[in-house]
Formats: C-alpha cells, structure tokens, sequence
C-alpha cells in the first residue's frame, strides 16, 4: 500500500528480522485486512463434511467479515457475506444449521441459498401508496458472494478475482500432504475455541516453529511426540507463505537426545507418568510420523499430533487478540479403539490440553513483551542460518517464519530489501 | 429443599465434598485434588457447544486418578501458564438419590481469576454434574463432568476447573 513503502520498509532481505510494530500497529492490521483477507489467497471457511446436507450452513470468518457458508440445492457450496443487501443488517442469526432460504430479520428481505434477492415486502407498497420505486431489479441486490473452492473436502473463499485456482495456490508439495491425512471421510468429533491475547500472526509464528516445541512443551520431549533429535523436515511452497513441519520417529539415537537437552531442565528421563495409557493407541498410519504440522497462507493450519488430527483457524478479533478455532475431527471407518484413543489424546491439545495450553501462553507473553519497544525494534530469526530461504531436514531451526514473513511482506506491499 | 430425615446426613456430607473440593483448588492444594474422586473416578471437561451437538471431543478427559496426579505433577514441574489466583463461586446445587446408592448432584459455578497485580475477570461459567459415591471414607466423586458455557476459552486451561 503506497502510504506504507515509505515508513515500513522491511528491515532485512533476507527475512531474519521482523519489525514489532506488525504487531501493534493499528494501521498494519487496517492494510491486512484489504490486502490479505480481501486481496488474492484462499481463506479456509470450513469443511464440507459440516454442510453435506442441501440447505446446511456455517458461519466463519475472512479476516474479520463473517461469511455465511451454504450448501444448495444443487449441491454447489456457496458463501456470502453475512449482510443483508437493504440496509446491513447481519442476515444469518445462528452459527449453523439447515434452510433452503435466508430471510432477514430486521425488514423481510429474502434470499435463497446463493444470495440472489427472492422478495421484498411491500415491494408495491401498500392500499396504492409506497413501495419500492418501479424499476428496482431484486437481480441488482444480491448478497455479496465470495468464490469458493474446495480442495479435499476442506472449503475455502476468495473475494479476489486475482486468486489463482486453489489446486495451485496450494501447489504439489502441499497438496501431497493434505492428501496423506484427507484420504477418507471425516468425522467431526468436536469443536475448541480459545481466545488468545495476541496478535493473529504470532500463532503463525509459533505453528511455523519447530525450535520451540522441542523447548517449550515437555510433553512433547518426554514422551516422544517430538524431539529435534527426530528426523524431521521443514519444507515451503514456491511461495514459501505455505509450510510443512514433519516429524517421525525414526532413526533417533539416545546419545544424541542426550546431548541435545544437555543442562536444559525441561527435558527429563526420570519423568513418569502414573498413567501413560493416554499414549497406548494405535498409529494412524505406518509412516511414523508423529507430528505434522501444515499451514496454509494466510491463517489456517492442518495438524496431526499423535493420533490427533485437527483444523486450526486464526480467526482475528482486533489487533490484539484472535479466536483459534479448533475442528477436531477423526476418520468414518474409525472403529471404537480408534475414536476411544483420539478422546484420550484430546488431553495434548487445545485450550486444556498438555502441549497447546503453552502455545497460547506463548502468544500472551510475546505480545505483552512487544507492545512498547522502540519502533525500530525487530526479532532475531537466524535459526537455521540467514540468507536464502531453503527446504531443510532439520527441526532446529525458525526458516518456515522467514518464508511466511516474505511471503507477507510482498503481499502486503512493504518495501522488499532492507533500509540500512 | 425438603429433605426426609435419613437423607439429611449424606446431603450434608455431599455438601462438604463440594465446599471442600472448591476450597482446594481456591487454596492451590492441588495435590489433593485426586482424592475427591474413587481411584477410577472420571473428571471431564466439556464445551457446551460440543454437549448440545452431540459431540464428544473433550478439553480434558482423565479416567484415573493417576492421570489426575499427572496434571498436577505437570502444572507444578512442566507446565507454562500464567499465575494466577482463582475464586469459585459454586451454587443452585441440586442433589438426587440414584437407585444404585449413588448421588446425582449439579451446581452452577463461576470461576474469578485475579493476576499477580491484583485485577480480577471472569474466567468461566458453566455446570457441574456429578455423579458421587458413597465409600468407606465419605463420599467421592464417580464422575465429575465440567461443562463450560465459556467454552471460548480465555487463553487456556490449566488448572482443573
Ligand atoms: S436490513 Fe435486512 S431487510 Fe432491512
Ligand atoms: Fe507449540
């Protein structure tokens, strides 16, 4: 955006330096909101499994907009903004549930499920008087619509004509991963929302991060869910906006764990639990990968951990805070044990959960320590090295952040290379 | 409530359960939290929005109370959360006799946190409905299932409701 460029200048070329005020200034998130959630990326509304049925809806968010998300008659997935076309008035009143038509509650108007006008009381007015002028055209006053497209059952929305199709916005490598964990039928299994003191981007930060989890969450270390001494891989998209942090359980060596959490008190051998039977459960697939974490520019991750399989939407709620939006969900052909082990590991995330409770703490403390430096103050992100910014099988390192602040960067217009 | 004479004994000692098991977590006494429920005691926590769908996805769902004391072991040597104080204020209990011996009991609470610089917020509001035992030792909780109507969670859950 042209008044940015010339006060928000990126401070490095290479991404190892983000400027604080991306996280407290108000006019940065004002310019997110045209540029990214209006401007050309996909933003996930939600999945079809949650509107399978003619005239099933949802309401989710773009950025902040509320989007109405609908299945029609026709079986095509629609989404429009939640506003009436009269004078505003939010349409759709409930979060979900099942109709062929919307009607508003403040004059009448009616709509059916792809946001075309139907009727407007008193249209002729009333005894002769009034009425809607002669040549109002109900086709002129639908609601607004967003594209939708859907890759693998999960939907997502545009308001940008620019967006390319979201097979490629998505691109193989990505693709290639929602295809191993969306390879048959969902079944939803619940929802979590937290409500997260922070600003939207620092949960992209922190899901884009495999050199805290190693640090921060014990239970991670302990137990075996993740350790860096693990073979793992952080890898991007062309774009680098998109990133995969890929853990399995293979080839680790205690020597190296060892040194690896050599003086550090987290990580500790002798920690037992009373009852591990939260662990007992089969693997979901033989490919031993025990964490994965997938995100999708520019605000929703895919993840398993363990035997958990989970949607998390960074829903926006002003510069300071953001919902995470948790759609928790296990597969059709789930037998009893099977769904029996994902309630149990329920207890590693969301709000309450062993691992995620720290994340959002995480968020809380870096806002809280970001708020009031100095303009010019910036993070320090070279884990992994400076420079270009590559595909690596290592998790000891931050370069899947320095991808996805590039990536916005350029999406929100801030002038490329460094000022100093 | 009209209580028949013979109920009135176990009435009050589900009371003090109650009274007690509130005070603990207000007294930060979390080691004796797992006591409150028989050893294969069930403490749930559960969205509202989740109850009423049908859905059965969890925040917390222990089986034991080894995994009871798993918490509090992982909340006082693991875990990073805020501290904070918290106060619960717990009423409209409601007390049933079941045909097994067991009490049904459900109360409405509300849960203040206050910081280290004293400011206080509401944390949570929701229902218990508990399932108690009478054992040898008193009673115990069988079952207590938390469901929360803040079910967007204020940051996180640490501590057990
Ligand atoms: S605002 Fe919707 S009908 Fe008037
Ligand atoms: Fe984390």
């Amino acid at each position: 955006m042209a008044h940015h460029s010339s006060t928000h200048k990126w401070p490095t070329a290479d991404f190892t330096r983000v400027p604080y005020r991306v996280f407290y200034d108000a006019d940065i998130y004002r310019s997110e909101a045209d540029r990214l959630f209006r401007g050309p990326h996909w933003n996930y509304l939600c999945t079809e499994t949650e509107i399978s049925n003619p005239g099933d809806y949802v309401i989710s968010y773009v950025g902040e907009t509320q989007v109405v998300v609908n299945r029609t008659e026709d079986l095509t997935i629609m989404a429009f903004i939640n506003s009436c076309a009269h004078r505003g008035a939010q349409l759709v009143r409930r979060l979900r549930g099942n109709t062929l038509s919307h009607t508003c509650a403040y004059h009448q108007w009616c709509y059916d499920t792809k946001g075309a006008l139907l009727g407007v009381p008193q249209q002729r007015g009333v005894k002769g008087k009034g009425g809607m002028p002669a040549d109002f055209d109900k086709a002129k006053h639908s609601l607004k619509t967003l594209r939708v497209e859907t890759y693998k059952g999960l939907v997502f929305g545009t308001f940008s004509v620019a967006t390319p199709p979201l097979h490629d916005y998505l691109g193989p490598k990505i693709r290639e991963q929602i295809d191993r964990i969306f390879d048959r039928p969902l079944k939803l299994l619940g929802y979590y929302r937290q409500r997260i003191p922070a600003n939207w981007k620092l949960y992209l930060e922190n899901v884009k991060d495999p050199y805290h989890a190693g640090l921060l969450h014990l239970f991670h270390v302990t137990f075996g869910i993740y350790r860096p001494t693990m073979s793992g891989r952080v890898f991007m998209d062309e774009t680098q906006g998109h990133s995969v942090l890929r853990t399995a359980d293979i080839g680790e060596q205690q020597a190296d764990v060892n040194t690896a959490y050599a003086g550090i008190d987290k990580y500790r051998p002798d920690y037992k639990l009373q009852d591990p039977s939260l662990f007992d459960v089969k693997p979901d697939y033989p490919d031993k990968v025990t964490n994965m974490i997938l995100t999708i520019f520019p605000n929703v991750m895919l993840g398993q951990v363990a035997n958990t399989f989970q949607i998390r939407h960074v829903r926006p709620k002003g510069l300071r805070e953001f919902e995470l939006f948790w759609t928790y969900f296990g597969f059709a052909d789930d037998d009893n044990a099977a769904v029996e082990g994902k309630l149990r590991q329920s207890n590693f995330i969301g709000p309450a959960g062993y691992i995620s409770l720290e994340d959002g703490e995480a968020g809380r403390l870096v806002q809280i320590g970001v708020e009031h430096r100095e303009p010019s103050d910036m993070s320090v992100i070279e884990m992994g090295g400076r420079g270009p910014i590559a595909d690596i099988d290592t998790l000891s390192t931050e370069v899947a952040l320095r991808g996805f602040w590039k990536h916005y960067a350029q999406s929100m217009g801030f002038a490329p290379t460094g000022a100093d | 409530m009209r209580v028949l004479s013979s109920e009135a004994a176990p009435i009050c000692a589900i009371r003090v359960l109650l009274d007690d098991y509130t005070a603990c977590l207000d007294r930060d006494e979390l080691e004796r939290w797992p006591e409150f429920f028989v050893p294969d005691g069930i403490y749930k926590v559960l969205s509202r929005e989740n109850v009423e769908r049908g859905l059965s996805a969890p925040l917390i769902y222990y089986y034991s109370r080894g995994m009871m004391r798993d918490r509090v072991t992982a909340l006082r040597d693991a875990l990073t959360y805020e501290f904070v104080y918290t106060r619960h204020l717990v009423s409209g209990t409601q007390i049933a006799r079941l045909s097994d011996g067991a009490y049904r009991v459900t109360s409405t609470f509300a849960i203040y946190q206050s910081t280290e610089e004293g400011v206080t917020r509401l944390f949570c509001v929701g229902g218990y409905e508990d399932r108690v035992a009478m054992t040898p030792d008193g009673p115990c909780f069988a079952e207590r299932t938390v469901v929360v109507d803040t079910f967007g969670v204020l940051n996180l859950i640490a501590v057990p409701l």
